[in-house]
């Protein structure tokens, strides 16, 4: 990413001669397009609540929710690969992955020439993320050590994760993840069906996953870093800045990211098949385009990316509801994503426009 | 004296702010027209008018007398203005001709591109610029920085222009480049062409032209005759005051031995000793290519060593990272700040602590409130002109860009403190500010290593200068005993330019 | 340098890995390697993913019936692409098989590929799933879905007590067969007047989808009694949205396959439509070993249809891979 030049202000058109009636303008349009996530959401919830009485009720805000999170907590894992100027195509492989390891160990064990050990739940599940964190690591390996571009060493992670999985049970789906007493592994259900508070444990998870990512990107040493490093990767290095470890570290959290939500899904769903998130890379990248994160890097929010989530669930979740035909859904689903990275782009050029320096 | 363009009355604002106030300017035709003025004065923001790619807030424009509307840079273009700019705007994987016919390539039957046309011309225009030898299937991008410089001015010399506009053409030349250059001129002058010249390189211009116009703060100030000027009366039109005080020559005892280094050898630079003292403001001078640039990065950890050693304060350091440097005390200001030194995604604050972040931290968390004091005590101390500490480091002018590099290396806490070119497209006051500043880190004592391609500027900053030329440093010189002959002579023997080319 | 090493290590062990697994599935059965002569022993068989259990069956089933007769096979998977069945198909050329077992990736998109094979002097045996047009395959062998789906929709019916509010969740809509098993459903449910569909959404024949957009159909219809299911892994990821609601709710499904036999069981989901997958698959390769027998002579109409068998309390005990023992 040394072309990132992005300050050509002086290409920009400037504004015309009643300047400060439209700067005020401009300012007000800005505002409106740096929150353009939040109006954008608040539209959909208006638009769809005229059409049906059941959209804004309690319970249905909180499975819509709910639904957000899976994807919410893989968006926000691409996303702090995406500062950096990176992209991870394998985090749906990822959750399908951990999904069928922590899926298998809870339905089959783990096989020793000794005998068959079972692992409580609480083991299963860090083990599920881990797996996906070393994962990610091989990916951030692949990209630093071996200089595969992002694209391609995780589209490979892609194929390979998800062919590990099905490897996993040759194809096949653990059916029952209930567990029993005996074996001292029931319980897997709690983080994707039961409730705290009335609210769902995966909203819990998510929000904490979204707090915990937002002080990292925004209060520490290293989240200054993985900005600076998707900024300008080459004034990084000249700062000091471990650029290899900062890079292996995202697509570590990505692929940790990844694993919790292909669990939560496992949980939810009661069993583990290979399939588990096929093609939610997809939906967690738009998340994180939709909410403003630059695809070349450096610039983006956490909390942009949880709205962008939002929108896109409660999106979907919409359309279902007032019975529109899944191929309406694909079109407006496409058609929302296009046109927030159009509007992403005009708040730069207003926003370059604004701040521009008088050459 | 008739003008073939003019600009009357011209006025140009962006937003709230006046870029230019009512510039009445004539570009005489068939001479050299030089414009001079600090960065952000207007002159740039004058010639993009003048190419059509700006359009004026009101004011007018003459051409031959008669009022013209230059709507775009191709309208201009085809009123016979071209325009050369300070950025390349090649494309570094074409070819010579590739690029000088890029977007009006030659067609052949209205369709195909009349390649051996193009080659035939693409010679024709190297010859013209002293450059014949370069071979035309080369990518752009594989020739050294002055030579792509000179085929983008090619390119402009390909069309048949009456006005050409030059912003900053020779600040990637080497000296030798630049004497081509100015031949290249002297000739479309014979021709009637009228060249507009825009240089930061007072030795340089008034070699060539023929008027000097001075813009300050966005208005006209003085348009002279060359021949009635001196350095010194356009130095005080551009700045206000004197020009004495442009350089500020460090004077502090020397110290203790804060850099050794023996025999460094990395591709790009062979068997480099020096040193540096605490105190000690050191130049090195050469031309572009010679191997500064790389030596500078090898020491700060960024390429790797093939041989020697270097040790700073008596302590070898044979790690060799970028944290290894720096933990010992070494900091470099790179030479390009937009791609190097800068991120341009970041605030000025966020640059300024960029290297230094994890100390102000309490519990693993940033506080906010050290970064704010500390950053803010940097744009004092440097005097740093920002809308703010939260501001994209982007809106800053070029000098004040150099200062927040400055600013995040001096938080390192450096011994000593590496700057490549570090004066580099900054205006003549951001200029006197960094050498002013140079001249005070010495006197603190801290040791000073910069990298300068202007000899007047090393001979006036320099407490001892090197010469660096195809990776070797060929002489050593005192601030006592150093001349312009003898540095030329160093760094450009005939041998060089051979080597070079 | 150790370091660098260790890693390229293991990416390779990781690349090995499933490098062997992809032998593994591509021929489970390559004992006598590819020394194949002119008069070829060799039938290969194609199916969907092997992810869905019901593929899976039909898989190892034609396979085992295959090697019973004395032929080595190779199995391929095309995943619903039928770019990458019309790659399998040349496969299947180039080997010089002597008969291709295949259930299709496309009523159309099929036919030119399975055409080439005829060409090439290969015969085609259809499982599962029919193409639109005749004389191409030698045979067709499906099992009856319409017929299972008017079971699955009377059992349905029952179950709702000839009334109330319910939803549909149909498959892939690509896939004829989505469209005959709604239509079978259809066919029995619209003829009572009491029973109403408030909400038909396609779940890509996918567990979590349908788990999903059940999760959403309840909420805009609490009131629903019932959902029917195109398939068995949609009917479970409905179940798993039901149990959640904490719900009584009727869900049937269709395929037979054992997680829902097992749901069955436990009085889960109440019902599903076996379809005889292994007895297709046995079918089919008996018919092609007769075919080449035959020297190219089939005494069987190309179009077969085999009737479904309605699994529900009463039967499930003595449902195994997709067959009623």
């Amino acid at each position: 990413m040394t072309d990132t030049h992005v300050a050509a202000p002086a290409k920009t058109a400037a504004p015309p001669p009643d300047a400060p009636r439209n700067q005020a303008l401009a300012k007000a349009a800005l505002l409106l397009l740096r929150g353009r996530t939040l109006v954008v959401l608040v539209l959909l919830i208006v638009i769809f609540s005229a059409i049906s009485g059941e959209y804004l009720t309690q319970s249905n805000l909180i499975l819509m929710t709910k639904h957000v999170a899976i994807n919410a907590i893989l968006a926000i894992g691409v996303t702090f690969v995406i500062l950096t100027g990176g992209i991870d195509l394998s985090v749906g492989s990822i959750a399908g992955l951990a999904s069928m390891v922590s899926g298998g160990l809870l339905f089959k064990g783990l096989n020793f020439p000794g005998g068959t050990v079972f692992f409580s739940v609480a083991v299963v599940i860090l083990i599920g993320i881990v797996v996906g964190a070393l994962v990610g690591a091989v990916n951030g390996v692949l990209i630093t050590r071996f200089k595969v571009a992002p694209f391609i060493a995780t589209l490979g992670m892609l194929y390979v994760a998800r062919g590990l999985a099905q490897l996993h049970s040759n194809g096949g789906t653990y059916p029952d993840l209930a567990g029993t007493d005996a074996r001292g592994n029931t319980g897997f259900h709690f983080i994707g069906v039961d409730s705290l508070l009335g609210i769902p444990v995966a909203v819990w998870i998510m929000v904490l996953v979204a707090v915990a990512a937002i002080v990292v990107t925004t209060k520490t040493p290293f989240g200054r870093r993985i900005f600076a490093v998707g900024g300008n990767e080459r004034a990084a290095v000249l700062s000091g800045i471990r650029v290899n470890r900062v890079k292996i570290a995202v697509y570590v959290i990505s692929g940790a990211c990844a694993a919790l939500a292909g669990l939560l899904l496992t949980s939810e769903l009661g069993a583990a098949y290979p399939d588990t998130a096929t093609t939610y890379e997809l939906n967690a990248i738009a998340a994180a385009v939709l909410g403003g994160t630059a695809l070349a890097g450096g610039r983006g929010t956490i909390i942009g990316t949880v709205m962008g989530a939002f929108v896109i669930g409660f999106l979907s979740d919409g359309l279902v509801l007032v019975g529109v035909s899944t191929f309406w859904q694909s079109v407006v689903k496409g058609a929302v994503i296009v046109f927030a990275v159009i509007t992403e782009q005009a708040q730069q050029r207003l926003q370059s426009g604004l701040t521009k320096r008088t050459a | 004296m008739t003008g073939v363009l003019e600009a009357i009355d011209i006025s140009k604002n962006y937003g709230g702010v006046r870029a230019l106030k009512d510039v009445t300017f004539t570009a005489h035709q068939g001479k050299v027209n030089v414009l001079v003025g600090e960065n952000g004065a207007g002159k740039s923001t004058l010639m993009k008018i003048l190419s059509g790619s700006e359009q004026p807030t009101s004011g007018e424009i003459r051409l031959d007398g008669e009022p013209v509307v230059l709507g775009s840079p191709r309208a201009a273009q085809a009123l016979g203005i071209g325009i050369i700019h300070q950025e390349l705007s090649l494309f570094p994987n074409l070819s010579i001709a590739e690029n000088m016919f890029a977007g009006r390539e030659l067609r052949r039957g209205g369709l195909f591109v009349d390649t051996a046309e193009q080659r035939r011309r693409a010679v024709e225009v190297l010859a013209r610029l002293g450059q014949g030898h370069l071979s035309l299937d080369t990518a752009v991008g594989d020739f050294p920085i002055g030579q792509q410089q000179l085929v983008e001015i090619g390119r402009a010399l390909l069309e048949d222009v009456r006005v050409l506009i030059m912003d900053e053409p020779t600040s990637a030349l080497s000296n030798h480049e630049v004497d081509v250059l100015f031949g290249v001129m002297a000739d479309l002058r014979a021709q009637d062409v009228t060249v507009i010249y825009i240089s930061h390189k007072l030795d340089e211009f008034r070699r060539i032209g023929d008027w000097v116009t001075v813009f300050r703060d966005g208005s006209l100030v003085a348009h002279e005759s060359m021949d009635k000027t001196d350095t010194g009366w356009i130095v005080r039109q551009m700045v206000g005051r004197d020009p004495d005080s442009l350089y500020v020559r460090n004077s502090s005892p020397v110290g203790d031995l804060l850099l050794e280094v023996r025999e460094l050898t990395a591709p790009g630079f062979h068997d480099v000793s020096l040193s540096v003292r605490a105190g000690e403001v050191v130049g090195i001078y050469g031309l572009m290519g010679a191997g500064r640039t790389e030596l500078m990065e090898c020491l700060m950890g960024m390429r790797k060593a093939e041989a020697g050693s270097v040790a700073v304060r008596g302590k070898p350091e044979t790690r060799g990272t970028v944290q290894a440097r720096m933990a010992a005390g070494l900091a470099l200001v790179p030479e390009d700040r937009q791609r190097d030194g800068l991120v341009q995604t970041m605030s000025v604050r966020d640059n300024i602590l960029l290297a230094t972040v994890a100390r102000f931290t309490r519990a693993g968390l940033l506080s906010g409130g050290a970064e704010q004091r500390t950053a803010d005590a940097k744009v004092r101390e440097l005097a740093i002109k920002s809308p703010g500490l939260a501001a994209a480091v982007t809106s800053l002018s070029g000098g004040n860009q150099q200062k927040v590099v400055l600013a995040r290396a001096l938080l390192t806490e450096p011994v000593v403190l590496l700057l490549d070119e570090p004066t580099r497209g900054i205006d003549v006051g951001a200029k006197s500010q960094i050498a002013a500043l140079m001249a005070d880190l010495a006197a603190q004592g801290f040791g000073v290593l910069f990298i300068s391609s202007e000899l007047a500027e090393v001979m006036a900053m320099a407490d001892r200068v090197l010469v660096m030329a195809r990776g070797r440093i060929t002489a050593e010189f005192t601030a006592q005993n150093v001349t312009e002959e003898a540095l030329v002579t160093a760094s450009a023997s005939e041998s060089v330019l051979e080597g070079q080319q | 340098m150790f370091k660098k090493l260790l890693i390229a290590a293991t990416a390779a062990s990781l690349l090995t890995l499933t490098a062997c697994g992809g032998d593994d599935s591509a021929s489970s059965s390559g004992d006598s390697g590819a020394s194949a002569p002119a008069a070829s022993k060799l039938i290969v068989i194609i199916t969907p993913s092997p992810d869905n259990v019901f593929f899976k069956a039909e898989q190892d089933a034609a396979s085992a019936q295959a090697k019973k007769l004395g032929y080595e096979t190779l199995v391929l998977s095309h995943d619903d692409d039928p770019t990458k069945q019309s790659q399998e198909i040349d496969t299947a050329i180039s080997r010089k098989a002597a008969a291709i077992i295949l259930d299709n990736a496309g009523a159309d998109a099929s036919v030119t590929a399975i055409q080439r094979a005829k060409d090439a002097g290969i015969p085609t045996f259809l499982v599962d799933r029919e193409i639109n047009k005749t004389g191409v395959a030698v045979a067709q062998i499906v099992s009856n879905n319409a017929q299972g789906a008017g079971l699955g929709g009377q059992e349905f019916a029952k179950l709702m007590g000839n009334k109330g509010e319910y939803a549909e969740l149909t498959g892939k809509p690509t896939d004829t067969n989505a469209g005959v098993r709604s239509q079978g459903y259809h066919g029995v449910l619209d003829q009572f007047p009491d029973l109403k569909m408030v909400a038909q959404q396609s779940a890509n024949w996918d567990q979590a989808e349908a788990l999903q957009k059940t999760q959403t159909i309840l909420q805009a219809h609490p009131n629903i009694k019932g959902i029917i299911a195109g398939n068995d892994t949609m009917a479970l990821g409905a179940w798993a949205a039901v149990q959640a609601a904490k719900k009584d709710i009727v869900v049937v499904g269709f395929d037979g396959s054992p997680d829902v036999v097992a749901s069955i069981l436990k009085n889960g989901i109440k019902a599903t439509v076996l379809q005889p997958a292994s007895k297709i698959s046995e079918m089919a390769v008996d018919q092609a070993d007769a075919y080449i027998k035959a020297g190219g002579k089939t005494d069987q109409p190309e179009k077969q249809s085999v009737d479904c068998v309605l699994v529900n309390p009463d039967n499930a005990k003595s449902v195994t891979d997709f067959a009623v023992s």
